[in-house]
């Protein structure tokens, strides 16, 4: 069974007196473990796709299966659930809360878990550790670089140990090399842990590291190709050489 | 558990903006220190009342008579005798005392001064209806009140006015053209809610009727009526009227020509007087309370459409409406209550102040303070209530996409 069951699904906007089609007829499996680099043209309909993905949006038309349950027609607050306990995001903009320590930062979705004050505490702890934060866990966001800023978001999406993973284009405000720590570490977790990627980017060296790349044009899929032999990022930050920060 | 969560969430929230914050709950500040002064004024001022009219003496019926309409014509009252008063110390039993009254506010002349006092004629039931008690000197004989002998006990204001840093027993003092002789003082017994209770000076009221005011002779201004016990005044007050209505010839279907009030009544009466005050200043209260609240609830619009993307990312990791909403609500619960406690420092304050430099009698009570807590709370909920629900209705993506 498939993590991610899609068919037949459509979006429409309402621009206007207008009706947008974002989004037609598409059909997309993504098994568990896969790495999924989704491409496509800016207006495409790619971050249309990840909001239907991630719970935030419902498909106009279509079915949509998450762990072999149907979410597409389920209340604000059932997804709201969903998404806590299944779903990780990683934003563009990292989207940490300001003036916020990395460990609240990190322990927030478990405070929507209901999970214990100390709990919250050792597991936000494991997770800022194994992005690489140990040491900064009182550090505001102010305070942090963009790489870093993106590892605390990293660490907040893995904090509840999520299967799926989503991330609008994490690099986007990351130079190369941030860029490239910043995928090393998803690789590493795909491997390591079994989790699923999906990731949009346009960036053909980013796209390169994914297991799968599915383009993405004028709302329908228009390409879904499997990468032989996909870069590992570990390589690519070699390759830039110089000392890490 | 949430409900903890979102206020240790919201504190967080305040304390680093506290500036921002302070004058936000101004308003509830404000309004809730008036509302704490407002009842301790209340509050200390029917205590000093209360005490004062304890003071007078206990379980009293004043009677005075009072000019009547009859059939549309005007009639004189037939005012009050002696034979009256004899009438109801024998006749009614729930009096314990019965003392008959008279008094004019006239020019007193000592050898050190001259001075206007309320000359008081009464007979000896009076000192103990009315609590008084000699000092220094002798209280007037028996034969002296039936002789009309011309001696005066006199008051510790009146002995100031009249016979400063001395002692007047054995002094003499002129009213009109008769001398008197000071035979005792009086014990101090402070204020009325009427008057000086120390201002007079006491005489047989059958001296008063022969040397001070001869029209009222064998009348009596005033009827003293000390009941037996606090259960006894209302008897007391029908037994009274009975005993004057056959006395005064009164038809079934006429009025009196006589009142009689409580002591109580009078408590009552001044108890009106500071409700009509504390309700016009609670009024102040209550509108400044909900400026304050309307204040409350712009900064809570302003922050939700500031934290709009911070609301997003919230629903995006999984929070409910429920919970967005408990946490704007817990906000201006905070808020308000943070301007609650301050409010009720402030008042702390202000009424330590006027205790210590104005003197005033102000009591805070614990009830106030709970009572202006609860409703800072309240207002935060109420308040609150819109933007909270604005903040949780807002759909996560365009949310997050915002800015
Ligand atoms: N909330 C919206 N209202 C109206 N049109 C929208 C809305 N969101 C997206 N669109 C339209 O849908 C299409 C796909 O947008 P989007 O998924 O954001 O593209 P991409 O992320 O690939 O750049 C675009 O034409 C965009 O204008
Ligand atoms: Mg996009």
């Amino acid at each position: 069974m498939a993590l991610i069951e899609l068919s037949k699904v459509g979006k429409d906007y309402a621009s206007g007196p207008e009706v947008v089609r974002a989004l037609k007829e598409v059909d997309l499996e993504i098994g568990a473990g896969e790495f999924v680099a989704v491409i496509g043209a800016s207006g495409s309909g790619k971050s249309t796709l990840m909001n239907i993905l991630g719970c935030l949006d419902r498909p106009t038309r279509g079915s949509y299966r998450l762990a072999g349950v149907d979410v597409s027609g389920r209340s604000a607050d059932a997804r709201a659930i969903v998404r806590n306990r299944l779903i990780g995001f990683v934003f563009q903009g990292f989207n940490l809360l300001p003036r916020t320590t990395a460990l609240e930062n990190v322990e927030l979705p478990l405070v929507y878990r209901g999970v214990s004050a100390r709990a919250r505490r050792r597991r936000a702890i494991a997770a800022l550790a194994k992005v690489g934060l140990a040491d900064r866990l009182g550090h505001s966001p102010a305070q942090l670089s963009g790489g870093q800023q993106q590892r605390v978001a990293i660490a907040r999406a893995l904090v509840t140990d999520p299967p799926l993973v989503l991330a609008d284009e994490p690099t986007g405000n990351l130079d190369t090399r941030t860029s490239y720590e910043v995928l090393a570490l998803l690789q590493a977790l795909v491997r390591d842990r079994g989790l699923t990627v999906v990731l949009v980017t346009h960036e053909p060296d980013i796209a390169a590291c994914a297991s799968r790349v599915v383009t993405v044009r004028d709302g329908r899929i228009q390409a879904d190709e499997r990468t032989a032999e996909p870069t590992r990022a570990a390589r690519l930050l070699e390759e830039l050489g110089g000392a890490p920060e | 558990m949430r409900l903890f969560t979102s206020l240790a969430i919201a504190y967080a929230a305040l304390s680093r903006s506290w500036l921002r914050s302070l004058l936000t709950t101004l308003g509830v500040l404000i309004g809730v220190a008036a509302v704490v002064v407002v009842t301790a004024l209340g509050t200390g001022a029917r205590e000093r009342v209360g005490s004062q009219i304890e003071s007078m003496g206990t379980n009293l019926l004043f009677v005075w008579s009072q000019p009547i309409a009859r059939s549309g014509l005007r009639v004189a009252s037939f005012g009050l005798t002696d034979g009256d008063a004899q009438a109801i110390r024998r006749e009614a039993p729930a009096a314990a005392l019965v003392a008959t009254y008279c008094d004019q506010k006239l020019s007193v002349v000592s050898a050190y001064g001259n001075e206007r006092t309320d000359v008081v004629g009464v007979d000896s039931h009076y000192l103990g209806a009315r609590r008084f008690e000699v000092q220094g000197g002798r209280m007037w004989t028996p034969s002296e009140e039936l002789m009309k002998a011309k001696v005066v006990l006199i008051g510790q204001t009146a002995i100031e006015k009249l016979f400063p840093g001395r002692d007047p027993v054995g002094e003499y003092i002129r009213i009109g053209k008769h001398p008197f002789r000071v035979i005792g003082t009086l014990k101090p017994k402070g204020q009325s809610p009427f008057e000086d209770q120390d201002d007079r000076i006491l005489m047989p009221i059958g001296s008063w009727r022969a040397r001070v005011d001869p029209t009222m002779a064998g009348k009596v201004e005033l009827i003293l009526v000390s009941a037996q016990s606090a259960s006894q005044v209302e008897p007391a007050k029908r037994q009274i009227e009975a005993i004057l209505r056959q006395r005064h010839r009164i038809q079934e279907d006429e009025e009196n020509d006589f009142a009689v009030h409580s002591q109580e009544s009078f408590q009552r009466g001044q108890e009106a007087v500071y409700g009509v005050l504390s309700l016009l200043l609670l009024t102040v209260a209550a509108i400044s309370l909900m400026v304050g609240g309307v204040g409350v609830m712009n900064i809570m619009l302003v922050s939700v459409t500031e934290r709009t993307r911070e609301i997003g990312v919230r629903m995006a990791i999984g929070a409910r409406r429920l919970d967005i909403q408990l946490q704007f609500l817990a906000e201006s619960v905070a808020l308000t209550s943070f301007g609650g406690i301050l409010g009720v420092g402030l008042a702390a304050v202000v009424v330590w102040g006027l205790k210590a430099w104005l003197g005033w009698s102000m009591r805070m009570s614990g009830s106030s303070v709970l009572l202006a807590l609860t409703t800072s709370l309240a207002i935060g909920l109420v308040f609150g209530f819109l933007p909270a629900r604005r903040a949780a209705n807002l759909d996560p993506i365009e949310a997050l996409r915002h800015e």
